[in-house]
């Protein structure tokens, strides 16, 4: 039976996001977490990895308490197990020291066959995680996959690489990094609500972990923000005057002057 | 770590793209790669891993290089993780560099991060600027980086270990051209441990040569939103695009309404573009669909809205239907 684990994240959701100007800093309370936007696509595809050769799913997550409701959102969805990595040592680990608890996590859980992944988050949008546990792990990591297939303790897929595609076979356990829009995610069944609620979450600490010196949330991240500001897109802003026709003429002209011409076309 | 003084120079990873040719984007990191290392009076050196490497070397020397180590074998056609990895790894250890920039491809992103891993050092992705801080010589970096789905920007530095490593965007920095006198040129040995290799790759791959009309590497895109109305006038934009060689994409309402496929959605969970003229119509412009255009060099909105949000984002901004004006185009287009 394979063992399935599926990393999400909880991340702000970005519209309507407010930043205190003069810290940088999120006003957090105005903000509805969600689960991360790919990660969504991950929990799916564990889901129809079960469904065709069986197994049990774990999904975990790393971060602060509110983080437990991505969890039970993820056992709305079908999802058997749920793991909340959380301690306050952890608080603003960068990718490196993520990674490097995560390590811990999977050393503790000792066996894994398959971990899967989405692409990218939507808060720090880094796209590190997957690629740095796979040093970690010393296993390998699987992106862009489109047909695959379990045999035995193989994992066989066709994955785009760079300009080719190629027919791949990796010994199990495997990490597999899913795309956006590969599935379409079910909706959650109003069973699985109240389900989520009856399931236990297990917590992961430091000391349950039994972390190394290493670890040590941002004091030891080598990156370290020291400033946030809006991003502001400057432009021009030169509105466009005149009757319907000359403003048609104008955008006309700027095409032109981008070097967009029109082509000889092809009868359709 | 050892002791940060012992890391020096500045390096870019000079991805060879498809075993054809210098991947673009890293000429343009030398050339701002060259003034930190002026800064710095260091030296800027590229990195090169690629079958018959030697044929890209004058290429690059005419980016300002002091330097270039290349590595050159037939396992290091394409970029294979574990090769790839192994043998950067123990440049890095030998040659011990300060500043270590690549590319923003799926390669580079994938090698930086496992490196960033290997050293226990920082990675900074997808960076939109980059400068020396700190006292005079002083080699800190301090990047800029979107966050927050594109809504802010973070500075990131990475004060405590070497090297500092950053991925680039196309398009961030102009390539110079510099050429120096005696540009040194190593070439270190290839080795490595096939035994060890994990991903096996069954039967021989096929070429998969990109489309090659994608939406982010158009020189022209026509976007629509829910303001042109109908499935109809939808249509339009696509003959507009036909008679100008451009490309249409859109925001996610039309993907919802039926006028558009997925994959043409340009934004936070689309693709982001980079054309020279970006046509923005019936757009609103949410944050959403805001992100993937900021890198388009000119952007003309057209809403019937005077205070909808795109205006800001816009070089040009006409209040009209979008309809109205696509029609009106396509009339010029036929008499032209």
């Amino acid at each position: 039976m394979l063992k399935i684990f599926v990393l999400i994240k909880q991340v702000p959701k970005t519209d309507n996001l407010q930043i205190n100007l003069k810290t940088g800093a999120l006003i957090r309370n105005k903000i509805d977490n969600i689960i991360n936007p790919d990660d969504i696509f991950a929990l799916e595809f564990a889901l129809t990895i079960r469904e065709k050769y069986g197994g049990v799913i774990t999904a975990m997550t790393m971060g602060p308490s509110q983080a437990e409701s991505s969890l039970r959102e993820a056992l709305a969805m079908g999802i058997d197990h749920v793991i909340h990595i959380s301690d306050p040592i952890f608080s603003y680990s960068d990718t490196l020291q993520t990674t490097l608890v995560l390590k811990e996590t999977f050393e503790k859980i000792k066996s894994y066959d398959v971990i899967i992944t989405g692409s990218v988050t939507l808060d720090s949008g880094t796209g590190q995680v997957p690629y740095q546990l796979s040093e970690a792990l010393q296993i390998p990591l699987i992106t862009d996959i489109f047909i695959f297939e379990f045999e035995k303790d193989k994992f066989k897929c066709q994955r785009n690489f760079g300009h080719e595609s190629q027919d791949i076979e990796v010994n199990l356990p495997v990490i597999i990094r899913i795309g956006k829009h590969f599935n379409k995610p079910r909706h959650i069944p109003l069973s699985g609500i109240k389900k989520a609620f009856e399931k236990k979450i297990e917590i992961m600490d430091f000391n349950l972990l039994n972390c190394p010196d290493e670890i040590d949330g941002c004091n030891k991240s080598p990156t370290q923000v020291i400033k946030t500001d809006k991003l502001v897109h400057k432009r021009k802003n030169e509105f466009i005057k005149g009757s319907i026709k000359e403003k048609i003429q104008r955008i006309f002209d700027i095409m032109k002057e981008h070097g967009i011409e029109k082509r000889w076309m092809q009868k359709k | 770590m050892d002791n940060l003084k012992d890391y020096k120079d500045i390096w870019v990873f000079t991805e060879i793209k498809d075993h054809e040719e210098v991947n673009n984007c890293a000429l343009e990191i030398l050339g701002k790669a060259r003034e930190i290392a002026d800064e710095l009076n260091q030296e800027l050196v590229a990195i090169v891993l690629a079958y018959e490497a030697e044929k890209y070397l004058s290429i690059i020397t005419e980016y300002g290089v002091d330097k270039i180590i290349y590595i050159s074998h037939l396992d290091l056609k394409h970029y294979h993780e574990q090769f790839f990895t192994n043998l950067i790894y123990e440049l890095i250890e030998k040659y011990k560099p300060s500043i270590f920039l690549f590319p923003s491809t799926e390669a580079s992103n994938a090698l930086s991060a496992r490196l960033a891993y290997r050293c226990r050092t920082g990675l900074v992705n997808s960076v939109l600027n980059l400068e020396l801080g700190g006292e005079k010589g002083d080699d800190l970096l301090l990047t800029d980086k979107p966050a927050y789905g594109g809504n802010v920007s973070v500075k990131i530095i990475c004060p405590k270990t070497r090297p500092q490593m950053c991925t680039i965007t196309t398009g961030i920095f102009k390539k110079k051209e510099l050429k120096k006198e005696n540009v040194e040129i190593i070439e270190e040995n290839y080795h490595s441990d096939k035994s060890k290799i994990k991903i096996k790759i069954i039967g021989a791959p096929t070429r998969k040569d990109k489309p090659t009309a994608l939406l982010s590497d158009a020189k022209f895109v026509i976007g629509g939103g829910q303001g042109i109305g109908s499935k109809e006038n939808f249509e339009k934009l696509y003959i507009l695009a036909d008679y100008t060689n451009g490309q249409v994409g859109g925001t996610r309402r039309p993907i919802l309404n039926g006028w558009m496929p997925e994959h043409l959605q340009i934004g936070i969970s689309g693709e982001s573009i980079k054309p020279n003229l970006y046509l923005a119509l019936g757009i609103s412009g949410a944050i959403q669909h805001v992100v993937g255009i900021t890198d388009s060099d000119t952007i003309i909105a057209i809403n019937t809205d005077p205070n909808a949000s795109i205006f800001k984002t816009s070089d040009y901004c006409v209040i009209g239907d979008a309809k109205e004006i696509v029609d009106g185009l396509l009339k010029l287009l036929e008499k032209d």
